[in-house]
């Protein structure tokens, strides 16, 4: 007994030493990869920030009756059972200064080209709560993104939020880097957030957007392949709180998100790992609301500012319908399918314009270029769905009008053709097809 | 009655919050609440073992801490049940969340009402909805309850949007509208349309969207269901219930289930999948008081028919519109599977001999057409015969016939909305399939309203 008691003030003489009193400390009992379980800690609460053996930093992720389980999010040593855990008495938040733009950075507010963090950080909560509905204005501004294909047949508005959805090698991100340089002189803040990116990849992104001038106005926020998981999950929700600030400010945003499907593997990873029920292909029960709260904070804001948001879905063999796409499909206001089969033909960007949908179309476009879209659309369809049907019919035997539309429609498709970092603007867009389908119009 | 103490909170996490209770009794689906640096939080009794309570948290808990005392609410959860609910939008919980407010406040409990097997009615007449796919194989008739089926992005929301429309417009009753774990945007949209068309009068919303946690989409369908029986018992009307999307009510039920670590069957989907349904979709029925006619959007995941939420779902339902990604992949909207689009009034009783003899014969054509279509694949269509060329042609303009502009999209397409009767979709099916349209080329039966020899 003696001994207990000797224990007992032995450590709090210790505590005391360490200033550590001020805040409560217990200790860690189990170690699961990234996961802790720790006992000792009574006052903490949800979501607190805890250090770790004075060297690594995690957060509170549920409190149980006699213990509370930790999430790592930065481990600089290993850890041991034993090793104490001190409360912070501060929420989890992302740390973001606003002198980041124009760099990569993670969110604890790093510049991960030089490893030093930026002054001025201010705390942004990780998960802000849902904008609520009578908030929302009208999508109707036209968005450009410097694609035909898009501007005219799918279109963006500012505040909406369109998948860009595909095989590996599609050109998805080509896609998004494409938006994000033909927003120079828009005045929109671009944040690209990257998830389970090579670092390599970053690097090559950071060097093109940095050779066309758009770093001026664009943040990498990125979470490596090799930082703890939960960082990688917690990336596009700081991301966002980001966006947000800049939205309540007025500004437009972009938010470009690569990728989700990474995303949601992280999240069944670190959920089967926390011991919890899963699901369909073994995705937690909460994958749909993992993603729906995330890209419901895309939105056009009653008092001006916008987040609009372009996530990126890889799929496997083009199939667009596996669980985690629809999800997401149905969450987005529209999909850009993109197509292996058109990019190996070299029609790109290989848009599949039979899958892909906008559903706010026309809304989003100004009434001249909705005419020419809607026309552009409706014959381009039906051109893809009869060359398919008559292939094997003679092309001198079908009637004048069908040989008629053939024609055009294999001019339309050479005229969506069009080269990487080579933006056309609506004017250049209308021209080039009022020449086909002008007088239908 | 002032609040009473009930006891503290000794475990957290997302969505479930485990209550120490004294003596104080607390029964299922009583609100507690705690107040944490000055923020209340509520939560709704969910399960009970012992003196350990388990309840779902409405608001975020980030920053709780166990031991925080907790008190129990003096009701549980209630909704305006007056007149006062038209023009209004509230939140899943019954909260007004548009700038009205509630002069009169006189409210009920969400859970109260059940509908029993005396009480039915299920006398009703057709109801036409002017979309031609739908009333020639899928006519809806008062007190239905009608399935809009579909996988992401095929098309639900407008079809469902339409039928407001169409249906609200033209019948002039009173309707509610729940939204369950949808888009805030297309919510939004569809408030400000129905407020600048000066039809909101005549309408009470219930939104909780999917940016919103689970507690908030498993309620919204409670609220909304107590909304349409005021107004069907004590108003003694013929009740529009929009539900757009049932599916996503179960989807919350499973998040939930989750966090309560029970046991899951096939997907996650809860053990009593069945009961929880059950608890809503009995409620949606016709007295002799007045009818409720629903259409429900119920969403497919993963395209996946045989999912065991949309099944279960369905076999509450009059009938079903079936929506399918590769019809939408061609262009035509609605895009509509018509060999399992069905409803209960397909019968020569019921719709009449005409009709009935039309469905079918366009069925036969149909699925005649899809095994033509692979030999073709194969083969061309110079080498098939001339009763089998018929049927390839005419069902393709059948099937461009089916293809209609709406109202709600015409910002879209560019094209007017067209309301067709039902007369003349008769008229012109029998045309098409008799042969008597042969000569005109199938791109003019694209996006039309009647076809009338144009």
């Amino acid at each position: 007994m003696s001994t207990f008691i000797e224990n007992l003030v032995n450590t709090k003489l210790k505590n005391m030493k360490t200033m550590n009193n001020v805040y409560e400390v217990g200790y860690v009992s189990k170690v699961k990869d990234y996961i802790l379980e720790v006992v000792g800690l009574e006052s903490v609460g949800f979501y607190e920030r805890v250090v770790i053996a004075n060297h690594s930093v995690g957060y509170v992720t549920s409190i149980g009756k006699n213990s509370v389980m930790i999430a790592m999010l930065q481990r600089t040593n290993v850890i041991y059972v034993g090793d104490e855990v001190v409360t912070t008495d501060l929420d989890f938040c992302a740390m973001y200064s606003k002198s980041a733009m124009g760099h990569i950075v993670d969110i604890f507010g790093e510049d991960r080209l030089i490893g030093e963090k930026f002054e001025n950080l201010i705390p942004y909560m990780i998960e802000t709560p849902a904008i609520p509905i009578m908030e929302r204005g009208e999508v109707k501004r036209p968005f450009y993104t410097g694609i035909s294909g898009i501007d005219m047949i799918y279109p963006i508005g500012y505040g909406q939020r369109q998948l860009i959805i595909g095989d590996k090698k599609t050109g998805k991100t080509q896609i998004a880097m494409d938006t994000i340089i033909n927003q120079k002189d828009h005045n929109v803040i671009c944040i690209y957030i990257a998830i389970n990116k090579t670092k390599k990849n970053i690097r090559e992104l950071y060097d093109s957007l940095m050779k066309k001038g758009a770093m001026e106005y664009t943040l990498i926020l990125a979470a490596f392949n090799d930082d703890e998981p939960p960082v990688s999950f917690f990336t596009p929700y700081a991301g966002l709180s980001i966006a947000e600030g800049y939205m309540r400010e007025g500004n437009d945003v972009l938010v470009v998100i690569d990728d989700l499907k990474s995303h949601a593997d992280i999240h069944r990873e670190i959920s089967l790992l926390a011991g919890k029920v899963p699901g369909r292909d073994a995705y937690p029960p909460d994958i749909f609301y993992t993603h729906s709260r995330l890209l419901e904070k895309g939105c056009q804001h009653k008092d001006g500012g916008s987040i609009t948001i372009l996530p990126i879905v890889e799929t496997r063999g083009g199939d667009i319908t596996d669980y985690i796409s629809t999800n997401i499909i149905s969450i987005t206001d529209g999909q850009l399918v993109l197509s292996k089969k058109n990019f190996e033909k070299g029609l790109k960007p290989a848009i599949d314009y039979g899958l892909s949908v906008s559903r706010l179309g026309g809304a989003v476009q100004e009434p001249e270029m909705k005419k020419l879209g809607a026309v552009v659309r409706r014959n381009f369809l039906s051109y893809l769905e009869t060359k398919e049907v008559y292939q094997f019919v003679n092309v001198d035997e079908m009637s004048q009008e069908m040989q008629h539309n053939l024609k055009e429609g294999q001019a339309l498709q050479e005229r969506l053709l069009q080269y990487k970092f080579s933006p056309r603007n609506p004017v250049e867009i209308k021209e080039h097809f009022m020449e086909v389908v002008g007088s239908q119009l | 009655m002032s609040d009473v103490f009930v006891g503290k909170i000794i475990s957290i996490s997302e969505l479930n919050v485990s209550i120490l209770v004294n003596d104080e009794k607390v029964k299922y689906h009583d609100i507690l609440y705690a107040v944490n640096n000055g923020k209340r939080i509520e939560f709704e009794v969910a399960e009970e073992d012992g003196k350990v309570v388990s309840a779902i948290p409405f608001q975020s808990v980030v920053g709780l801490k166990k031991g925080i005392d907790v008190f129990k609410a003096p009701r549980g959860l209630e909704i305006q049940y007056s007149d006062e609910i038209l023009g209004k939008v509230f939140d899943s919980y019954g909260n007004l969340i548009d700038d009205n407010k509630i002069e009169n406040i006189s409210t009920k409990n969400v859970y109260s009402r059940n509908v029993s097997l005396e009480e039915i009615n299920l006398k009703g007449g057709i109801l036409w909805t002017g979309i031609k796919v739908l009333d020639f194989f899928a006519p809806m008739q008062k007190g239905y309850k009608m399935g809009l089926l579909g996988g992401a992005g095929v098309g639900k929301t407008v079809l469902i949007k339409e039928l407001i429309n169409n249906v609200y417009k033209g019948l002039n009753s009173n309707s509610v509208f729940v939204g369950v774990g949808e888009r805030s945007r297309e919510g939004k949209e569809l408030y400000d349309e129905m407020r600048e068309a000066n039809l909101l009068d005549k309408m009470a919303v219930v939104f909780g969207q999917m940016g919103e946690n689970s507690a908030a989409r498993s309620k919204a369908i409670f609220s909304g269901l107590t909304l349409a029986e005021y107004l069907r018992d004590e108003k003694e009307q013929d009740v529009l219930l929009f539900i757009d999307n049932i599916y996503r009510h179960v989807q919350a039920m499973s998040e939930i289930n989750a966090e309560l670590s029970r046991i899951p069957i096939e997907n996650g989907y809860p053990a009593n999948i069945n009961t929880a349904i059950s608890q809503v979709e009995e409620r949606i029925n016709s007295t002799e008081k007045g009818s409720i006619t629903s259409f429900q959007a119920i969403y497919i995941p993963a395209d996946d028919i045989t999912d065991q939420a949309v099944q279960t779902i369905t076999t509450h339902l009059d009938g079903q519109i079936v929506l399918d990604r590769k019809v939408a992949e061609k262009g035509l909207y609605p895009a509509v599977d018509v060999f399992s689009t069905q409803s209960k009034l397909i019968d020569i009783e019921k719709i009449g001999e005409r009709h009935y003899q039309l469905v079918e014969e366009a069925l036969r054509y149909y699925s005649r057409y899809q095994e033509l279509e692979e030999i073709i694949a194969v083969l061309g269509i110079e080498e098939l015969s001339i009763s089998d060329t018929n049927v390839f042609y005419r069902t393709r303009k059948l099937r461009n016939y089916f293809t209609q502009p709406m109202f709600v999209a015409e910002n879209y397409t560019g094209i007017a909305g067209e309301f067709v009767d039902i007369d003349d979709i008769l008229d012109d099916v029998e045309n098409i399939l008799s042969g008597k349209y042969d000569d005109y080329d199938e791109i003019n039966f694209l996006y039309i309203g009647k076809f009338n020899g144009r």
